[in-house]
């Protein structure tokens, strides 16, 4: 084992599982983290061939609504690792890191969890006003991301694939733990929503909301308007809110100047 | 001053800031690239959208007290499409310079945000992109270098242009349209509302995924709760546990951290006796999923 590896591995695991949802959200795709991590690993060639490969794969594959997809970071650094070190052909080290991107997945959907706890410490740093705090929680948010990544990969290097096996395993016996995690974190928006309409939503407002939902309901259950749902939806907000807008300042300036309709004479 | 700062309606000093200049504009598009720092399932990107533009509101809130009143309120569920976010920034601040009404900077943060979302993908994730990677990836198997140096270039560098634009052209626009919007503000902020509300009970379908695998035992029929529950109307999970949560933090009074907690407990309560839909083995196996 080389200890320089291990710690240029880890460090760039680091960076790249941060970078899949900050930074620049580029370079932790494959494509151009696997030549990189060919780099650190002492072979440059196997990691544009790994990452060519597994970018083709990979098209179209991005974390949309929420949702999240095995995970390609720890995908594409495991795939790396038993390419290059266990001498695995290309499609073999992409098939046998599968088992660690789903971990990755596990480990993205538990920290999006945990971070939903942090927030109130967000929340008491913005009523004190103190921009300090909000720069603390999003620090520990990157760097808990960060380093949990960091011990997978380092796992996959030292335990290689015995450690794909052991991890097949926990998933086996432990699936519903995820599941349920992963159920809760889906209705975890609702408590953002929730908030939202707390603040926003007046008694005489219920009727737009409730449209909003019904519409949005209508237009993604048609095929071929489903992803275009929410820019049609503006649209349509738009317009209602530009009418209401328009009547409301109609009668205003009628009641100011004193003449609201007076030519049929009542 | 921390309990009237969430409910306050109007900033204390409502004297317009002195406009932002380019190099603060730059800074905070160079901060948008932080957006998902502090991802979470509540409140999604609220916390790296406040880092975001917190430059911005510091040099506009001079009092601390009134910094206060805008990072609680900019710290509401946030999510957009991380590429376009400068656009809803621009805006906001451009309300925020003006020092608007409370209530009409959060109605357009929501009407401008939820849109964003689904054109960023279309178009840069599902078309740009893999024509771009179609190229390059051929090039990085064949061994060559060029192919991964250029697909970064690229993808970082019409990401970045687009953040630079989209950010001066919205504060420009935010600007220039808030003349005629606070000779009428009363009226704008209802209308503001309601396209954010609209808006919300919109993100209610599209962001709500939660659905149910059970199958009710009936012999040879069982039936497919999902199934049944479209029948009523599509989306009705989303909206009961939407309503559940409104209901636990505007009549009980409940934090958000513990309507938290209480879904916790459902989401792993529910896997248990596999209610929710998913990809897993529940402990207790009570019903049987008919083979397709």
């Amino acid at each position: 084992m080389d200890v320089i590896q291990v710690i240029l591995l880890a460090v760039v695991t680091f960076i790249f599982a941060i970078d899949q949802f900050s930074l620049t959200e580029t370079l932790y795709r494959p494509m151009v983290a696997c030549p990189i991590i060919g780099l650190c690993l002492g072979d440059l060639n196997t990691g544009l061939v790994v990452g060519g490969t597994y970018e083709l794969m990979m098209v179209g594959n991005m974390p949309v609504g929420g949702a999240q997809p095995p995970n390609a970071v720890l995908g594409a650094v495991v795939a790396m690792v038993f390419a290059v070190k266990s001498g695995m052909g290309v499609e073999a080290a992409l098939g046998s890191s599968i088992i660690f991107a789903v971990f990755g997945q596990y480990v993205v959907t538990t920290v999006f969890t945990i971070m939903s706890g942090l927030m109130s410490k967000a929340d008491k740093a913005a009523e004190e006003a103190n921009p300090a705090g909000i720069t603390q929680v999003t620090v520990v948010s990157m760097g808990l991301l960060g380093a949990l990544f960091a011990v997978l990969a380092i796992l996959a290097y030292t335990g290689g694939t015995q450690a794909a096996e052991m991890l097949n395993e926990v998933q086996e016996s432990a699936s519903w733990i995820m599941g349920g995690l992963s159920a809760a974190g889906g209705m975890m928006r609702f408590v953002g929503f929730a908030i939202l309409m707390k603040i926003m939503l007046s008694s005489d407002l219920w009727g737009f909301f409730l449209a909003g939902f019904a519409m949005a309901n209508i237009i993604s259950n048609i095929e071929v308007l489903a992803n275009s749902t929410m820019i049609l939806m503006a649209f349509i907000g738009f317009a209602i809110a530009l009418f209401d807008f328009q009547v409301n300042v109609n009668i205003k300036n009628r009641v100011g100047s004193g003449t609201g309709g007076t030519s049929d004479g009542i | 001053m921390a309990s009237n700062v969430k409910e306050a309606a109007k900033y204390t000093d409502l004297t317009p800031a002195a406009p932002l200049s380019k190099a603060d504009l730059n800074k905070m598009t160079w901060r948008s690239l932080q957006l998902q720092s502090a991802f979470n399932y509540e409140r999604m990107q609220a916390a790296g959208w406040l880092w975001g533009i917190l430059p911005g509101l510091e040099k506009i809130h001079t009092n601390k007290e009134d910094l206060a009143i805008s990072m609680s309120h900019n710290m509401d569920f946030f999510n957009t499409h991380p590429y376009l976010v400068t656009f809803v920034m621009g805006i906001v601040l451009s309300l925020e310079q003006q020092k608007a009404d409370i209530a009409t900077i959060r109605s357009v943060r929501v009407a401008a945000m939820g849109p964003l979302g689904g054109i960023g993908d279309a178009l840069f994730w599902y078309t740009f992109m893999p024509i771009v990677a179609g190229i390059t990836a051929t090039m990085a198997i064949d061994g060559s270098l060029v192919g991964p140096i250029l697909y970064f270039v690229i993808a970082f560098g019409v990401q970045m242009v687009l953040r630079f634009w989209l950010m001066s052209w919205s504060y420009k626009l935010g600007s220039n349209a808030i003349g005629i919007l606070t000779k009428n503000a009363k009226e704008f902020t209802r209308s503001a509302s309601i396209l954010g509300v609209f808006i919300i009970g919109a993100m209610v379908v599209t962001f709500g995924g939660t659905t149910t695998r059970i199958w009710i035992p009936n012999g040879d029929n069982p039936i497919n709760l999902q199934g049944q529950l479209d029948t009523i109307f599509p989306k009705m999970l989303p909206f009961a546990i939407t309503m559940l949560c409104y209901w636990l933090i505007k009549k009980k009074n409940f934090t958000p951290v513990k309507v938290i907690l209480v879904l916790l407990v459902i989401g792993i309560v529910g896997a248990i006796f596999g209610v929710w839909a998913g990809d897993y083995t529940p402990l207790v196996d009570w019903y049987t999923v008919p083979a397709a």
